[in-house]
């Protein structure tokens, strides 16, 4: 029982000592902060100091805008400090800190500021080319910055200038969230625009916008050919005249122009040809037969030329046909032009075989010295009376009753 | 003798002729079969990589004005999402003092700034885990070549713990305001410049909001067949509504129900779990009953980085009921406590705090309250809270000493213990167990107290349950079926002699 008391007694003396020490704790552990300044300069040592009674068992944190780091004090007699490392106080923006320790929850933040002197000048442009005409732009976007890689402040001048032709242009404009903008505007005439800027005295490199010319205008077509006949041979070659956007800048190398061809019979070719230095060509091999070619051309979607008319004079006037005498090989020819010369090799000859008025085979042949020969097999056609049909040049000679045994 | 001896050998050697070859075989086979393991071709295309969220804080743009050239929605939405997983990575980079990722979304310049607090930070070993909860955009500016969008971002909620090595030394909440300028490289926004403009500490103003009921006399409620697995395809509103009906003319005024995280859909939320989470708010409604819903239930993870996911589950959940007027109050998460030892009371507690806050702020018409397991941790957070619930399953002796000691230190606010009862088992497992006679005697008590003193109370449960989920007790079956016979109720639907004492004495 006496034990039981004594242990109280102890237990009580004990407990009451440790109340009485956290107590003084309580009262011995004050910080305070000493350093009054609140504004920096990006790059300033920053020195927080602190005046302190009790515990130094403490630590700082403290946030930029990028992260957050914690950091321990340097501690003489009656104060410490915390020194801001260089890679955190060099950021501008706000710096916010807090004291951590057991007792008291010391925060505040000091501004930093970006310094006033200007190190590089980020520039960007874009779209790098545009249309003439005034209404389509580019934009100079220019970010100022500091040896420290912060953007100035707000309101820094900048100076943005550009050069056309025989003008030469600049305008003022300041930053604002960090940067600072210009559209520049196309003008009636292609060519190239050079732009540069300039801040606090430092100078950007040159940048440069093409200016392209407009969509095209309607426009002109012409026709070359060595002569008009149609022998299935020469070729034609189609023009356009200098293609012009509506301020007569010459539209851009590499237009695409397409020639529609419409014949006699209402069928349509085309051909194509792209644009340099504004006009686009285009051939096209000319007809075997007498035929009339009507021809217009397109820029797709944009515009189109007016339409010419070539005629094509008939080049082979008629042709013998010469069965052998079982009649199976037949020769057509010689196949004359326009000055009874020999054709050029490679003019179409088209043979259509019928039976009882229906088409049992159709072969063709090109003729090779103003000649073309057809072997009709005994196999393939056995004996019987066959209608023969024979095309070139537009011409057909028909034979009805060709009897094979 | 011997041509049964030689029919056994015959037979032996053709039995392993055959074990030999089909060894063979398969031996062939699980060669020919690792061989063609690997690439699916399909993958060639990365037709199966999925979006996964990570990070969601609240995101609000500011009306989109900007100077420069109209942004679209699509573009908008690029920015959103790499300028958040910009935040994202470097936390990240914080979190394990590694640079991964960083360089991906901050340019060159804008990295080293990075690079360099990982330095300082890994030689000083400490450790930053945080989150933004908040960001307000505003698009200042958006250049005529699409590469360059300057931003301010408004009011951030930051949240940032502390470690030293491995000891928290803080907690800090941040309400600070960046300019942001992002450049667009090989396809990624990219931050090009961040500075901090404002900064201040963020305190929530806290706002009660009065329990709607002076006197809850509930139940904890699951159908008996889909014990807490009542929603999705188990969902049957039929057994649901004749409970309800239930449970209204035996007296009680009100229920208890449980929103599981993950089976939710954890951020991305399950609409027809919704649909049907609010058919039960209307079925509630129908039968005069208001309706504590408890959200959370499973979720054990906590750490920070996850806490914007948790916000978005919470956000889809609490909009999408919380005009039903049976509504009753939001239990933030049932017994957070127990995950105390493994998760650090600190991480949880700070998890609860700003959930509270969160769950407050999206619905500010309904109480706010956390189901702790016991009394002696319902006094954490008690400030924050707009009523105290507690669980109570020790001795019936103790539970006025308990309750009248917890009045005296939450002096302001309702208490409800919302969960207490007894399990009727007795058998193979448990054979000393209480018998529903002992069950029915502690109802009885249990009741006569909170009479006596005005006890809010919630029962722990309708039903006996056939089957409960591995993932509520664990498998061993002498607490599997300690939990099974809970109910007032017994499993081929009688009711049991506790019944009588479900609501009154």
């Amino acid at each position: 029982m006496k034990l039981k008391y004594l242990y109280i007694a102890i237990l009580s003396i004990f407990l009451l000592s440790t109340t009485v020490a956290l107590q003084t704790n309580e009262v011995a552990d004050t910080y305070k902060l000493l350093s009054k300044k609140s504004s920096y300069t990006a790059g300033d040592a920053i020195k927080l100091q602190f005046s302190f009674t009790g515990n130094t068992d403490v630590h700082l944190y403290c946030s930029n805008s990028y992260g957050s780091v914690v950091l321990n004090p340097d501690i003489n007699s009656s104060k410490f400090h915390f020194s801001i490392p260089q890679s955190i106080s060099k950021k501008s923006g706000i710096l916010n800190w807090q004291l951590i320790s057991d007792k008291t929850e010391l925060k505040g933040q000091v501004t930093i500021k970006s310094k006033t002197s200007i190190e590089t000048i980020e520039s960007y442009l874009g779209p790098p080319s545009i249309e003439v005409g005034g209404t389509d732009f580019t934009m100079l976007v220019v970010i100022p910055t500091d040896d420290l890689d912060n953007p100035l402040i707000d309101s820094t001048k900048v100076d943005i200038k550009h050069q056309f032709l025989f003008n030469q242009e600049a305008s003022d404009v300041y930053t604002k969230h960090g940067f600072s903008y210009k559209n520049i505007y196309s003008k009636t005439k292609s060519g190239r625009i050079l732009i540069s800027s300039e801040s606090l005295g430092l100078n950007s490199k040159e940048y440069d916008v093409n200016v392209v010319p407009a969509i095209p205008t309607n426009f002109k077509i012409s026709a070359e050919r060595i002569h008009d006949y149609a022998d299935g041979n020469q070729i034609t070659t189609f023009k356009t005249n200098i293609i012009k956007d509506r301020y007569e800048n010459i539209v851009s190398d590499g237009t695409f122009v397409t020639f529609f061809i419409t014949n006699k019979d209402g069928y349509k070719s085309k051909t194509s040809g792209s644009t340099i230095n504004g006009i686009a060509t285009a051939k096209l091999l000319q007809p075997d037969h007498e035929d009339q070619w009507s021809v217009k051309a397109y820029v797709e979607g944009m515009a189109n030329s007016n339409t010419i008319v070539l005629d094509y004079k008939q080049a082979v006037e008629d042709f013998e046909v010469t069965f052998s005498k079982d009649k199976r090989t037949i020769t057509i020819g010689p196949l004359k032009s326009f000055m009874n010369q020999r054709v050029p090799d490679g003019l179409r000859v088209q043979l259509t075989i019928s039976k009882n008025g229906i088409i049992e085979d159709q072969s063709i042949e090109n003729s090779l010295n103003g000649i073309a020969k057809f072997h009709l097999n005994p196999d393939r056609f056995p004996k019987g009376i066959y209608k023969l049909e024979f095309t070139a040049a537009g011409i057909t000679k028909t034979y009805t009753k060709v009897a094979y045994e | 003798m011997s041509k049964t001896n030689n029919n056994i050998l015959r037979s032996l050697l053709l039995l392993s002729y055959i074990v030999i070859i089909g060894l063979v075989v398969y031996g062939f086979g699980a060669f020919y079969s690792y061989l063609n393991t690997g690439a699916d071709r399909s993958k060639m295309l990365h037709t199966e990589v999925k979006q996964v969220d990570q990070y969601l804080p609240e995101l609000e743009w500011a009306p989109i004005i900007n100077e420069g050239r109209n942004i679209d929605e699509q573009t908008l939405n690029a920015i959103e999402k790499d300028y958040l997983d910009a935040w994202y990575v470097k936390y990240v980079a914080f979190k394990t003092n590694t640079k991964q990722g960083i360089d991906d979304y901050y340019t060159d310049n804008a990295s080293k700034n990075i690079y360099s607090i990982i330095t300082i930070n890994s030689e000083n070993n400490t450790t930053i885990e945080a989150t933004t909860l908040e960001h307000h955009p505003n698009l200042e500016f958006f250049s005529e070549d699409g590469q360059l969008a300057v931003l301010t971002d408004h009011d951030v909620i930051e949240f940032k713990r502390i470690f030293s090595g491995e000891t928290l030394i803080t907690e800090i909440t941040e309400k600070s305001s960046y300019k942001v300028t992002l450049l667009l490289e090989d396809g990624f926004w990219r931050i090009r410049h961040l500075v901090k403009i404002k900064s201040e500490p963020y305190v929530v103003e806290n706002l009660n909001k009065p329990l709607e009921i002076s006197e809850i006399k509930g139940i904890n409620y699951y159908p008996q067949a889909n014990a807490w697995n009542m929603f999705g395809d188990n969902f049957d509103a039929d057994i649901i509504a004749s409970d309800f009906e239930l449970i209204t003319s035996s007296g009680l005024n009100s229920i208890r129900i449980f929103v599981p995280y993950e089976s939710f859909g954890k951020s991305a939320l399950d609409q027809d779990k919704l649909l049907q989470l609010n058919t039960l708010l209307e079925l509630a409604e129908t039968a005069k009953l208001k309706v504590m819903v408890t959200l959370f239930d499973f979720y054990g993870d906590y750490s920070v980085l996850d806490w914007s996911l948790t916000q978005r589950h919470a956000k889809t959940i609490v909009n999408a009921i919380k005009d039903q007027s049976a509504l009753l109050a939001w239990d933030i998460k049932n017994e957070p406590n127990l995950d105390f030892e493994s998760r650090g009371e600190a991480l949880v507690t700070a998890w609860l705090d700003k959930m509270v806050d969160f769950v407050k702020s999206q619905d500010p018409n309904h109480p706010v309250t956390i189901g702790w397991s016991n009394a002696e941790s319902s006094t954490i957070l008690k400030d924050k809270l707009d009523f105290v619930s507690f669980h109570y399953y020790e001795d019936v002796n103790k539970l006025v000493d308990t309750y009248k000691g917890l009045k005296t230190q939450i002096t302001n606010k309702p208490i409800v213990i919302s969960e207490y009862g007894m399990s009727s088992y007795s058998g193979l497992w448990n054979p000393f167990g209480n018998s529903e006679d002992h069950q029915a005697e502690y109802h009885k008590s249990m009741q006569s107290i909170f009479s006596q003193n005005d006890i809010s109370y919630m029962s722990w449960t309708l039903y006996d349950f056939v089957e409960i989920p591995k993932e509520v007790v664990g498998r061993l079956p002498w607490r599997q079926n300690a939990q099974k016979h809970f109910g007032f109720i017994d499993e081929s639907g009688n009711k049991k002699s506790s019944f009588k004492y479900i609501s009154k004495e």
